[in-house]
């Protein structure tokens, strides 16, 4: 008998209790949070899929590596274990490890940006741009054209426009530092890249010798993809997968709070010894030694443990099929999601579902302001909140207006995620009353982390 | 002179064994890590006083609520506890967490410096000048003289010179000093207290010319301690409540959670002015995380929040600067030369004494601690020119008045015997002194040079001139 119900990998060891709200006091705990979801207490939150960054629930394993942590504050024997795994992975020959995956592209950027010059990317995310942008970098994106259209059923909607970047790198001599590619691509719909992209993107980058960096927080989902979707790789294991891929690049970024498996930490890793060096006189300054990075021993050996169990075939099954899951029922009701569903969320797309609100209403800000009322779920908009702000201080509509529905890994069941699917369903029976929102204040850097935004004059649900 | 006991008020809960390395072992590792104790691997340490950041023990209190970490990205209960531990006991109104102090440092200097700004202190420290120069102020010592005699047996070592101040200021101007940046204790004093009245002082003269006071509070309660037992005005109070006194007079704080807050990670900015703290949380943002976690997980941020109950209980602080006085006074009764007082964090040797034939090119504190570890697998760490670095304008090496080696005390880490060890070998190493040679750059990085510098002995035979037998290091424990 071959059975094909896919079950998580593991079985729990430590609980969470969850606290049940009422729909009035999640109304009035959102007017309080000035209708921005960040500003919530998580323990008005009932499904939280704010994130993955940081969210997953750690092994046994982990945990004890974290009694091991060795808190020395240089030459930790934590350090060592954590360099043997991160090298064993990515094959990179420095290892530096940060706080967390910002960090790291601070580190970076701000030892080889400088003012004007251009970093192409597939697609930047926010504090990837952001981190750009303080240096004085141009921040550019090159994603495929089918990266913006929601139901294009393209498998690798992540992919960087290799012809473009072409035309990029031949229009400004000497004025890219790096190239960077982000697996999977966030931005759009958590769609994987595929290795033939990346190759392409190096040949194009080493005819122009300039070095490619890899945005590597869900390497192990994209691997994962590689291996399911792209010819040639599915008798690969993840871990080949991934060897072969960083391979292809110079260095990459990483935030272990993904695909590391860990609440906190992240690095930066590259063959070049002088760059390296650069950065570790960097990451003294503003992280920590270059043996601890910002990290206390404890997360160094977490992480070594995460980077292999994220490869784990079984675990990436179960995790890429729970959100095809949720991604089945709800196209089966009609609510118009980003396909194919992507690795690590599920997109809402709120351009099509509330048609009636024009972007400079928000429409994805209120969908995320309406889950939360109705259902207590919490989820991210990735729209015009967050990318409509330009660095020249004017507005433009994003591209895509989306809810991000963020699997933390290893830490919902399949009744939570029938619970969601539930919760929608009620929800596009109200699409029709939802109303926009209106920005009442915000900083220049970052916005939506700390926005606040009031209800329309008809409230958040018109009737 | 020896003071009342000052046994631990706690039992040992979970131990990390130790590794015992042969003398030929160390003289390999000192010479792989470029003569620099920082680059030893800390499996060839016996005894790891490199530093009292982040390598303490935390309580089992602390381990339970590593368990209760809410590790949503905004919101997370824990934030809610941290904050009020920090209001409760600090006094600061807005808390803005950090990865760990630097990354405070980072953001407050990024918010109050423009270039050509002066910023005065209590004595510099590596990592808070670098930010102050990175921001484009220049650095001001303004700490009383005594504070660069080992020697003084001034109580308050970290005292700010309020004529020094004043000179400054009438010189450069009010309008471009944005702030008086004062650490308690000082660490490269020797771990030197400021007094209350000082700090009160300073509070009034910053008041009078409309600068802010920022504590660099990362030992602020050790500071509290002092204060309780060495200013007649103050003696009787509370250690708790003498700390959130100290903070009423500052503006603002940075602090590293991996010291005085017993835990391996974390550091936070504290903050009274509203303003102030909104620009703060967008910059958090971008280079430490989302402002209700700043870089942690929510389990450091519940860790520390315990750990700050922890370190105002006057059984803990009484312990903790006991063990460090018990050593301090081993070696002063032997005659070794220590920076006086005996601080709270450390003892300080005063290398330029030990070792009076190594010119201050040849960085006689390096060249010691060195020695040290190989003479008997104690890691301590550099505190004089290699430390002090290049100034910024003349690219010159600077010469502190002290040129020390510190022997740093983790917190609720080490026992009795441990000390006594430590004691024998800093007093074996002490009589063979004219034997260590000194020592020359191979590698020197641009900026903060001692983390990741190498070296190489000056002369043919080695680190020392002569051959060393092998020395028992565990006889404190075996007798």
């Amino acid at each position: 008998m071959h059975f094909t119900t896919i079950i998580e990998p593991f079985r729990i060891k430590t609980v969470e209790p969850l606290r049940q709200t009422t729909r009035d006091e999640r109304i009035s705990a959102l007017a309080a949070a000035n209708y921005n979801v960040f500003l919530l207490q998580a323990e008005d939150v009932l499904i939280d899929l704010l994130t993955d960054s940081g969210t997953g629930a750690m092994s046994v394993n982990q945990w004890s590596g974290m009694m091991r942590g060795d808190e020395s504050y240089a030459g930790g024997r934590s350090y060592a274990v954590f360099e043997r795994a991160v090298r064993d992975v990515t094959g990179f020959a420095h290892v530096i490890p940060t706080h967390q995956g910002r960090a790291a592209e601070h580190i970076l950027f701000s030892t080889v940006i400088k003012p004007g010059e251009i970093v192409p990317n597939n697609t930047h995310f926010d504090t990837t741009r952001a981190n750009v942008n303080d240096r004085g970098g141009v921040a550019l994106d090159l994603p495929i054209p089918e990266g913006h259209e929601p139901q294009s059923a393209h498998p690798f909607k992540g992919n960087m426009d290799v012809e473009a970047l072409e035309r990029v790198l031949a229009e400004n001599p000497g004025r890219v530092p790096l190239v960077m590619i982000t697996i999977t691509n966030n931005s759009e719909g958590g769609q994987p890249v595929s290795m033939a992209n990346v190759r392409a993107a190096r040949d194009v980058c080493h005819r122009f010798g300039v070095p490619l960096f890899i945005d590597a927080c869900r390497f192990a989902e994209n691997a994962w993809f590689i291996k399911t979707r792209e010819p040639g790789y599915s008798a690969h294991t993840p871990l080949a997968i991934a060897r072969e891929l960083f391979a292809l690049a110079d260095g990459c970024t990483m935030s272990a709070k993904k695909d590391g498996m860990s609440n906190i930490g992240g690095f930066l890793a590259m063959n070049d010894e002088g760059l390296a060096k650069r950065c570790r006189t960097r990451l003294v300054l503003t992280e920590g030694f270059p043996t601890y990075g910002g990290l206390a021993g404890y997360d160094l050996e977490a992480i070594a443990v995460g980077l292999r169990e994220a490869l784990d075939e079984d675990y990436l099954r179960y995790r890429i099929r729970s959100i095809e899951y949720l991604g089945e029922k709800l196209l089966a009701a009609g609510i118009p999601i980003v396909t194919p569903t992507g690795g690590h969320a599920l997109y809402l797309d709120a351009k099509r579902w509330l048609p009636h609100i024009p972007q400079g209403e928000y429409p994805a800000w209120a969908l995320s302001c309406v889950l939360y009322i109705e259902g207590g779920i919490r989820a991210a908009e990735i729209g015009s909140v967050m990318f409509g702000r330009q660095a020249d201080g004017t507005e433009r509509p994003a591209s895509l207006e989306l809810v991000r529905l963020a699997f933390p890994r290893r830490v919902y069941t399949q009744s939570h995620v029938d619970y969601v699917a539930e919760v929608l369903l009620h929800v596009n029976s109200l699409a029709h009353r939802i109303r926009g929102v209106r920005m009442l204040d915000a900083p220049e850097v970052l916005r939506h982390f700390t926005a606040t935004f009031g209800p329309s004059r008809e409230g958040l649900l018109a009737g | 002179m020896r003071q009342q006991s000052w046994a631990e008020p706690w039992k040992i809960k979970v131990v990390e064994p130790l590794r015992i390395t042969s003398r030929a072992e160390r003289e390999r590792a000192i010479r792989d890590a470029g003569y620099n104790t920082f680059l030893l691997r800390s499996d060839d340490v016996y005894i790891d006083l490199l530093t009292d950041s982040g390598t303490n023990a935390m309580s089992d209190r602390q381990w339970a609520g590593m368990m209760l970490g809410d590790e949503a990205y905004a919101g997370s209960r824990n934030f809610y506890h941290l904050e009020e531990a920090v209001q409760r006991f600090y006094g600061f109104p807005h808390l803005i967490p950090t990865h760990q102090g630097r990354g405070a440092e980072h953001i407050l200097s990024r918010m109050l410096i423009t270039p050509g700004s002066h910023v005065p202190g209590n004595m510099y420290f590596t990592t808070t000048r670098a930010h102050q120069e990175l921001a484009g102020a220049q650095f001001h010592d303004v700490i009383i003289d005594e504070a660069h005699d080992p020697d003084s047996e001034h109580p308050f070592k970290g005292d700010v010179d309020l004529d020094k101040l004043e000179a400054l200021t009438r010189r450069v101007g009010e309008a471009r000093i944005p702030y008086v940046s004062v650490a308690a204790t000082v660490n490269m004093a020797g771990g030197q207290p400021i007094s209350l009245a000082n700090l009160r002082a300073v509070r009034e003269f910053t008041r009078r010319h409309g600068m802010l006071l920022i504590l660099d509070a990362t030992r602020a309660v050790e500071n509290a301690w002092f204060i309780q037992q060495r200013e007649p005005a103050e003696r009787g109070k509370l250690v708790a409540d003498i700390l959130f006194e100290m903070c009423s007079l500052a503006d603002g704080a940075t602090m590293s959670g991996k010291k005085d807050s017993l835990v391996n990670i974390g550091g936070w900015l504290g903050l009274r002015d509203e303003k102030l703290a909104e620009e703060a949380r967008s910059l958090v943002v971008l280079f430490e995380g989302l402002h209700t976690y700043g870089g942690l997980a929510g389990r450091d941020l519940e860790a520390m929040a315990i750990g700050i109950e922890e370190s105002v209980r006057e059984e803990h602080i009484r312990s903790r600067i006991g063990q460090v006085h018990y050593l301090g006074e081993q070696l002063m009764e032997a005659g070794v030369p220590v920076v006086r007082p005996i601080g709270g964090h450390a003892v300080f040797l005063d290398a330029a004494a030990m070792l009076p034939h190594i010119p201050r090119e040849e960085y006689p504190a390096q060249a010691l601690a060195a020695a040290l570890y190989v003479e008997s697998g104690i890691r301590a760490m550099e505190r004089g020119t290699v430390s002090a670095g290049r100034d910024a304008v003349t690219g010159q090496n600077r010469y502190p008045a002290l040129e020390l080696v510190r022997l740093t005390i983790p917190r609720r880490v080490y026992t009795q015997a441990h000390m006594d060890v430590t004691a024998e070998s800093v007093i074996a190493v002490h009589e063979m002194a004219a034997q260590v040679t000194g020592l020359r750059f191979t590698y020197e990085p641009e900026r903060l040079r001692f983390f990741q510098a190498r070296f190489e002995p000056v002369h043919p035979a080695g680190l020392f001139t002569e051959d060393r037998p092998e020395r028992a290091l565990t006889m404190a424990i075996s007798r």
